[in-house]
């Protein structure tokens, strides 16, 4: 249950260039000819699993006749930057929203999400996982039970209840921020560390609030990547209460505006595609520089289970 | 999520102190620290799945002035009875199941063949890992607009026109997401495609967790690979894939966006699910009770998932 | 009301039993009638580029004329526009807001839209089309005002059709019948490229579109959708075979993914309505001819009406302002630009008659044949050609329901039990609502 694990999970970091096949950390690796079969068929996969996003940016960069066309979608040929601006001309006024509210959109949502669930859940893991008080075993059951309960169980009522703030930022970050399962994360990770810090610092007299911020959030930096990565793909994604809450072009976010463009006349697969890359182009960016944490936050998630 | 372990005693601390005055105050901090997270909860999580229940025993419609009028188990009995509501709820909890059976196994199948494969020190694998893994970053929504096209019915279709090529012509383009044999398999496979990279990486996790010297053991005692596959990675990984599967299962039962995007339920329900008719009951035809009631059966059906994970995990450790 | 929930959940319930009891009252609230000046709010549905343009021309050129008078125009998508009126509560529409004419019933029982009269001109309501006058009342008062009408037939490719020798009808008396027209697509189709034949517009499904094309159908076999609060007249084995006819075409039609179906010549026919004139005339120029729709049963060729309409939300503090935007949006000048854009039948009468697209010989003068022999809410029989869809405030459920049938009809479903399906929702939906006051 230790979390320092989180850091390297997977040995992204670790298999360097070159580096023999030792026996000792995995299964021995076959002959070289079965080696080379293997990766072979290997890459062949992971061109086909990846072929779907380069359907998606060659298209982008085609015109719409080329863009939906059968295999020679694939062909680099025909290629220009009229689908961007095309798509980007299409929102040119406050009615239809402009390209850049969207992406504001989405990014103030899932900031808050992110930024307002790690200081509101990790000081409840906090307290719950160190702190002595009267009801701390009943908040901590509920937190566990209510893990359980997925968002798709109260969109719903959720929608009934909140319908008031529709068209609004914060209908749409307002019931994430408290995540019983970012709860859950940091109260086992802080659960992990060791105590001695804390017992120095108390005896230096230092009550718990300068306890969790001086010693604990610092030493936290792990599961805060975590909480921070997974609160993000999730809130960056979300799809259904935009759909149930959301009609005003001023506060739509990127998912919901990609399903609304592609279902506009002129159906303009060229542009939907442009559309689709700059919507993922600056994560997809974040991910191959975070890669390793992005994956060991995904993988530290799991693993905790 | 192997959560219910008694949970471990808080810090004693400050010993040297007023202990009274110290646990005041560390009462007064807790407090302070849990409450936003405990209103939230209450508020958006709690208060919302009680008025699911209540309002799952009201007739409620949003476009109209009359209040919510009580009616009882009435929706509960019309989903399961009524003719003309039945055949789609029961066709969806279908289409769910049928989503279950097949992405759960597959899905993890391919994982673990990935997450196996690229667990080896072989130049490059880093980089394959990468690939598998960036479908992961793609909201759903992007996912499906992109595999709109590839699914096009006509011989513009990127998967027609593959078909077309390596048959020479004799597989002729195909309706996939228009026909009702063909659209849940379709929107499979694409799920699986976008989840795939998500399970490797805890799979790939899973497999480093395991002690080599357990190979090394198996390898000395003359096993094959796979011998050692069998009886030290798939033991090895046997809470991971408990995990991964059970959370693959329930978010089959939370299939939603491609369903919205791309069929809409149909053609002729074949690819309506729980949670779409919860949101369409709801929201296009503003019966706001008949999309509560089936909230809460998707609850229970979750629940009982989860319990039977929780049964699973626990058997194991019995057994260690 | 967010604040007042948070006190817990019987709280929260009882206080919107009040507010949802307290708007209560019949449903005809009207909005204040403000001072006249000020900034309005304006949603409109962002459907045809044709039609956003001139919308958004049309408030440019509002605001530069400075009337005292501002508008903050949103545009809302098609596909989701009435459930996003649906499920805004009345409180929080904006002071003006488009609607698709069958779903005012709807609004007006959820006291969303506000009687017009007072608000604006009574210029404007007396050179409202009678059609549109028609659309707009309900309950014997008026609840909006039209820009457009709208118009729904058959574009031909004339190339195609005379390379195929397809003899083809031009006015609504001697239209096709069903067989007739099969014949036709089967010619047309042994001489297209992709051997289709026939263009429904199916990558606008699901929508409004699947219902308002193809409810003529099912008018023209002489039933209607719902009369007396059921659909058991939809549940009907002519109607049945009349849809069987018609999805049996399922073969002849191209998907049109990419919207290019007609334009590019891959069909030659298009079953669709006046907004892809301005489109298919730039696409084939003196090529394009317009037929009426196929007729179906005993009541001869049927076609759809009604469009877009404009109101005046029941929540808005400055009626008058909201007024004058609607007498500027339907005067001679914005009806004529909307005409132009989109191709749509004009909704005034001053344009009706003048318009070159609508008036005698112009090209498209077969919608105007349509609309100048409506059925209004009878039985529809031969002796009228244009049929209202039906005004009731179950209307977004029959759209719903009947937009399935077609859809799945085209993918191959079984016909009978899809429309028994549909009738049976249809029916509960007036169940569970005790037929909507009716």
């Amino acid at each position: 249950m230790t979390t320092t694990r989180t850091e390297i999970p997977i040995s992204v970091a670790r298999t360097a260039p070159g580096a023999l096949p030792q026996s000792s950390a995995r299964p021995r690796s076959r002959g070289s000819v079965g080696r080379i079969v293997g990766t072979t068929l290997l890459t062949c996969a992971a061109l086909v699993f990846v072929s779907p996003i380069i359907y998606m940016i060659l298209g982008s960069f085609k015109p719409s006749s080329h863009a939906l066309d059968g295999l020679s979608a694939f062909a680099p040929t025909h290629l220009t930057l009229h689908n961007y601006s095309g798509m980007l001309g299409r929102f040119d006024s406050s009615s239809t929203g402009y390209f850049g509210q969207f992406y504001l959109t989405s990014l103030i949502v899932s900031l808050v999400v992110v930024g307002g669930g790690l200081v509101v859940n990790s000081m409840a893991g906090y307290a719950l996982a160190r702190l002595r008080w009267r009801g701390r075993q009943a908040v901590l059951l509920s937190v566990i039970v209510l893990i359980i309960l997925p968002f798709q169980a109260i969109a719903v009522p959720l929608y009934y209840m909140l319908n008031d703030l529709r068209n609004t930022y914060m209908v749409q970050f307002l019931p994430f921020i408290a995540n019983a399962m970012a709860i859950y994360l940091f109260y086992t990770f802080f659960m992990g560390l060791p105590k001695e810090m804390e017992e120095a610092a108390s005896i230096d007299g230092a009550g718990p609030w300068r306890t969790f911020v001086t010693i604990i959030v610092p030493m936290a930096k792990p599961a805060y990547a975590t909480v921070t990565i997974l609160t993000f793909l999730t809130s960056w994604s979300s799809f259904l209460w935009p759909v149930m809450m959301v009609d005003q072009p001023s506060v739509r976010p990127l998912p919901l505006e990609i399903s609304v463009f592609q279902g506009q006349p002129p159906y303009d697969w060229g542009q939907i595609f442009a559309f689709g890359v700059l919507m993922v182009a600056p994560v997809l960016l974040v991910f191959l520089v975070f890669q390793r944490w992005f994956v060991s936050g995904v993988a530290a998630s799991a693993v905790k289970g | 999520m192997a959560a219910l372990d008694a949970p471990p005693r808080p810090l004693v601390r400050g010993r040297g102190r007023g202990r009274g005055r110290g646990r005041g105050r560390e009462a007064r901090a807790a407090g302070l620290m849990t409450l936003p997270a405990i209103a939230g909860l209450a508020l958006f999580v709690v208060t919302p799945f009680v008025l699911a229940i209540w309002l799952s025993m009201h007739y409620v419609n949003m476009q109209s002035i009359l209040p919510p009028r009580w009616v009882g188990l009435q929706q509960y009995v019309m989903l399961f009875t009524n003719p003309a509501v039945r055949g789609q709820f029961y066709r969806a909890l279908l289409n769910n199941a049928v989503f279950t059976v097949v992405v759960v196994p597959l899905q993890t199948g391919l994982a673990l063949a990935l997450a196996v494969a690229l667990n080896q020190r072989i130049r490059g694998t880093a980089v394959l890992r990468t690939l598998f893994f960036m479908p992961v970053v793609f909201p759903m929504a992007l996912v499906a607009v992109v595999w709109k096209l590839i699914y096009s019915p006509d011989q513009l279709g990127m998967l027609n026109s593959v078909l077309h090529l390596v048959s020479f012509g004799q597989i002729g383009p195909i309706d996939w997401l228009g026909n009702p044999h063909t659209a849940l398999a379709a929107i499979i496979i694409m799920s699986i495609w976008q989840g795939a990279g998500l399970q490797m990486v805890i799979l790939l996790a899973g497999l480093q967790e395991i002690n080599p010297a357990l190979y090394e053991a198996a390898s000395i005692d003359g096993a094959n690979r796979w011998q050692q596959f069998r009886n030290v990675t798939l033991p090895g990984l046997r809470n991971t894939l408990i995990f991964v599967s059970t959370v693959t299962v329930i978010l089959a039962f939370q299939l939603f966006d491609q369903i919205y995007i791309l069929t809409q339920g149909g053609p002729q329900d074949s690819t309506t699910t729980v949670m779409f008719q919860a949101v369409t009951s709801a929201f296009t035809d503003g019966n706001i009770g008949q999309g509560a009631a089936i909230t809460v059966i998707f609850f229970i059906i979750v629940l009982a998932i989860t319990l039977i994970q929780r049964r699973l995990l626990r058997e194991e450790r019995e057994v260690q | 009301m967010f604040r007042t929930r948070r006190v817990g959940l019987a709280a929260g319930v009882a206080c919107l039993a009040m507010t949802v009891a307290a708007c209560g009252g019949g449903g005809s609230t009207q909005a204040e009638a403000g001072s006249g000046k000020g900034t309005i709010t304006v949603w409109a549905h962002d459907g045809q580029p044709g039609e956003d343009a001139a919308i958004k021309q049309a408030v440019q050129e509002f605001n530069d004329a400075h009337t005292g008078v501002t508008v903050s125009l949103t545009l809302i998508p098609e596909k989701t526009y009435s459930q996003t009126i649906n499920s805004t509560p009345a409180s929080k529409l904006p002071d003006v807001f488009e609607f698709d004419g069958p779903s005012l019933a709807s609004d007006v029982f959820a006291d969303k839209l506000s009687p017009l009269t007072d608000l604006v001109s009574p210029q404007t309501l007396a050179n409202q089309s009678s059609s549109a006058t028609a659309q707009n009342t309900y309950q014997y008062k008026q609840y909006g005002v039209s820009v457009i009408d709208s118009g729904l037939g058959m574009y031909g490719n004339k190339k195609m059709l005379d390379a195929a020798g397809v003899k083809y009808p031009t006015s609504w008396k001697d239209s096709w019948t069903a067989d007739d027209f099969q014949a036709a697509l089967v010619k047309l189709a042994a001489k297209a490229p992709g051997h289709k034949a026939l263009d429904v517009q199916e990558n606008t499904f699901p929508g409004e579109w699947a219902s308002y094309g193809f409810l003529p159908i099912v008018n023209s076999t002489g039933h209607r959708v719902v009369a007396n609060n059921s659909a058991q007249d939809l549940d009907n084995p002519t109607v049945i075979a009349a849809l069987e006819k018609f999805a049996s075409w399922r073969d002849y039609i191209d998907a049109n993914t990419d919207a290019q179906a007609f334009p590019s010549g891959r069909v030659a026919l298009s079953w669709v309505g006046h907004w892809m004139y301005p489109t298919y005339s730039k696409a084939l120029g003196n090529d394009l001819v317009t037929l009426p729709l196929p007729s179906f049963g005993e009541a001869g060729a049927k076609t759809g009406m009604g469009s877009w309409a404009w109101g005046i939300s029941t929540s808005s503090k400055n009626g008058k302002a909201a007024g004058k935007f609607l007498d500027y949006l339907t005067s001679d000048k914005i009806v004529s630009a909307y005409t132009t854009a989109d191709g749509a039948p004009p909704a005034t009468n001053s344009v009706l008659t003048t318009s070159p697209l609508y008036k005698d010989g112009g090209p498209l003068h077969l919608f105007a044949e349509a609309l100048q022999t409506p059925c209004g809410a009878s039985v529809p029989s031969t002796s009228c050609v244009a049929v209202p869809r039906p005004v009731t405030p179950a209307y977004p459920v029959i759209s719903q329901q009947f937009q399935n049938v077609i859809e799945d009809a085209l993918k191959g479903g079984n016909v009978p039990s899809l429309v028994h399906k549909a009738a049976s929702a249809i029916n509960l939906a007036y169940q569970q609502n005790n037929n909507y006051g009716q």
